[in-house]
């Protein structure tokens, strides 16, 4: 199998042939040899059957997982070749991660769920304040900055945890399955606050086993059994499409 | 990731559990308390019996027997051995200025102003037969008053005084008339002409009178009936000469004197001078502050195993927590800082409200027996290193466990 497919610039994130086996008793193969590039600016949602692979896709795009074979780039970086901490670093200034259970730190208000990632990645305090009150307007929470998370709706805190995926400016946003907390109204609203993120030109990846959610994208990656069965374009206005590429030499 | 930074976060961990963080330092604070208030009561009562008292200037030289206990060092026992002859010879050696013998008188009662005091029913008192050049020592401390010039007059310790006033009527004060029954029928009119303070006379109220008083005697080795003292106070001519004259005096006493022949196998003539006083009971001291500091110490051990307990159950708890610092970017090393720096400050406050409560108990303990206080200062430096030392080791282990969360499965968790 030939791997000699460069990425183009504008890919942000790519796996080629990644592959993640556990082993219960006998080997799984979560990932059976996967190759995605996301170009910067798509929109793309990945479905699938559960066991097919979606989560650990996504924990090797986040960098919170490394393949077992294969290569995961995330700006240009090998994934596989960084340390423990760099991994970490990377995770922290490249992706931005939104979580079905929201994940906030519920004794941090708003605003400082929202600045955390700096705390780690940025040794600069000043202007976090001014930051947090940028984006917690920017997804309609400018009035709730110090509220911890137990005062806040369902809908309110994913807007908090959007906020705080978009705090470091990374390259992509990681989203595992949005809405799945969330009543279909709310859920709607934060798939808007998607869209209106991709329309500001943001790479968005999105797991969710919801067809109506998923065709808020651009296309959906359909994972079956640990590889990638089809990618469906979908019919948007198509005049800023990206496509994304994958890689079915073997 | 700042140090600031973690000692905020960490802040609000520990201001989110309240009452655990206070039971958790709680462990910390008593402990530390009571090796203060120990230390605070040790330091007092040194201060208090030995505040005033110039080592290194000081010409007395004391001769008592002493029996061994095998506890920081001997009891004095009150037994008369020292004869006239071996007074006469003490005086004679090169060096020696004046020797003073000392004794007991068996009072029987005291009265003063129309009250007796019966030596009864927790009110023990001594009376001490002397001379009045006993009041030169460093050890005797005259707070009111001047020695006793002639017969008919005495000087009592504050002890006295005290246990005069727990009689009720007048107080004791200088130019009252003591009357004393000696258990051999004799009566003693004393005239109270000066006060030394409360350490002086064993801890026990005590009144001192001339030595004409005296008239124990006892058969000497050499067959004749000669008046024997329990104890000789020896004062050497200059300070430069005190450890000769102790010498020599050991060497007379133990091998020549009527005494070495008196006194019985168990017995040990001891001959001391201020410094070894103070020496010996700074190291009895030193002991029991060490036993009762180790006493204190492991109080202070069983804290530290609650910090760590609750730190772990804390990790666990937070497991999610981690997970999620580590999806935004948190490293192991971060991770770690974080949970050092929660049980350090648990380990900090602990020590702090531990000093500030161990000098507040030692404070108030002290107002009992009336002893000074003396602020340790060296035993807070130690407290506070402690503190920050349990801390840190209490918190390496959970803060490893904390790194070591995998990210994926903490945040799996609902």
């Amino acid at each position: 199998m030939s791997q000699t497919q460069s990425l183009s610039t504008d890919t942000v994130v790519a796996t080629r042939n990644a592959r993640r086996t556990y082993y219960l008793g006998e080997p799984v193969h979560a990932l059976d040899g996967v190759s995605l590039s996301l170009p910067a600016g798509s929109f793309t949602a990945v479905m699938g059957p559960s066991g097919s692979g979606k989560s650990t896709l996504m924990n090797l795009l986040g960098c919170l997982d490394t393949p077992d074979e294969g290569e995961v780039e995330i700006g240009g970086q090998r994934v596989t070749e960084l340390s423990d901490s760099k991994r970490a670093h990377l995770r922290g200034t490249e992706i931005g991660f939104i979580f079905q259970t929201f994940n906030l730190m519920p004794r941090l208000t708003a605003a400082e769920n929202v600045t955390l990632p700096m705390v780690f990645n940025n040794d600069v305090e000043t202007g976090r304040r001014e930051r947090a009150e940028q984006l917690l307007t920017r997804v309609g929470l400018g009035d709730r900055l110090d509220h911890v998370p137990s005062e806040l709706s369902g809908g309110q805190r994913q807007r908090v945890a959007t906020a705080r995926a978009l705090v470091n400016e990374p390259s992509l946003v990681l989203a595992d399955e949005p809405t799945g907390n969330l009543d279909t109204d709310t859920g709607a609203e934060i798939l808007r606050l998607f869209e209106e993120l991709h329309a500001e030109g943001r790479t968005i990846l999105m797991v969710t086993h919801e067809r109506q959610v998923a065709e808020h994208a651009e296309q959906i990656v359909h994972l079956v059994d640990g590889e990638i069965a089809e990618v469906e374009q979908l019919d948007t206005d198509a005049s800023n499409k990206r496509t994304v590429t994958t890689d079915e030499t073997h | 990731m700042k140090l600031t930074e973690s000692i905020r976060i960490s802040w609000r961990a520990i201001t989110g559990h309240k009452l655990r963080s206070t039971l958790t330092t709680l462990g910390i604070i008593v402990g530390i308390a009571a090796v203060i208030t120990f230390m605070v009561l040790g330091g007092g009562l040194e201060q208090d019996v030995l505040g005033d008292i110039n080592t290194e200037e000081d010409t007395g030289i004391q001769v008592v027997t002493q029996a061994d206990t095998g506890f920081g060092g001997g009891q004095t026992q009150s037994v008369p051995i020292y004869t006239q002859s071996d007074v006469a010879a003490v005086s004679n050696v090169s060096g020696v200025e004046s020797v003073t013998p000392s004794a007991s008188l068996s009072a029987v009662q005291l009265t003063h102003g129309g009250e007796t005091i019966t030596g009864g029913s927790g009110s023990v008192y001594g009376v001490t037969a002397s001379t009045s050049d006993r009041f030169e020592s460093e050890l005797y401390n005259l707070t009111a008053g001047e020695p006793f010039g002639a017969q008919n007059e005495a000087v009592v310790n504050e002890r006295m005084v005290d246990l005069r006033n727990e009689v009720g009527g007048e107080n004791l004060t200088l130019g009252d008339e003591l009357t004393i029954q000696l258990q051999d029928g004799r009566q003693l009119n004393l005239t109270v002409t000066g006060i030394v303070d409360q350490n002086t006379g064993g801890g026990q109220p005590r009144v001192f009178a001339p030595l004409e008083y005296y008239d124990t005697s006892v058969e000497t080795p050499s067959g004749d009936e000669e008046r024997a003292y329990p104890a000789l106070f020896v004062r050497a001519e200059n300070v430069d000469q005190v450890e000769t004259v102790k010498a020599a005096l050991n060497d007379y006493l133990q091998n020549e004197s009527a005494a070495a022949e008196l006194k019985t196998d168990d017995q040990t003539i001891a001959v001391q001078t201020v410094e070894d006083a103070v020496d010996q009971f700074t190291a009895f001291l030193d002991q029991l502050q060490l036993f009762i500091g180790g006493v204190a110490g492991l109080s202070l051990f069983v804290g530290s195993i609650g910090i760590a307990n609750i730190m772990i159950v804390s990790v666990t708890e937070r497991t999610r927590e981690i997970g999620i610092m580590k999806a935004v970017g948190a490293k192991k090393r971060e991770v770690v800082q974080l949970f050092l720096v929660e049980s350090l400050i648990l380990g900090i406050i602990g020590a702090f409200f531990g000093v500030l409560l161990g000098l507040g108990v030692g404070y108030l303990a002290l107002t009992v027996p009336g002893w000074p206080m003396v602020v340790p200062y060296g035993w807070i430096g130690i407290a506070v290193v402690v503190g920050v030392l349990v801390g840190v080791l209490a918190g390496l282990y959970p803060a490893w466990r904390g790194a070591r969360v995998d990210p994926i499965e903490a945040l799996r968790r609902e």
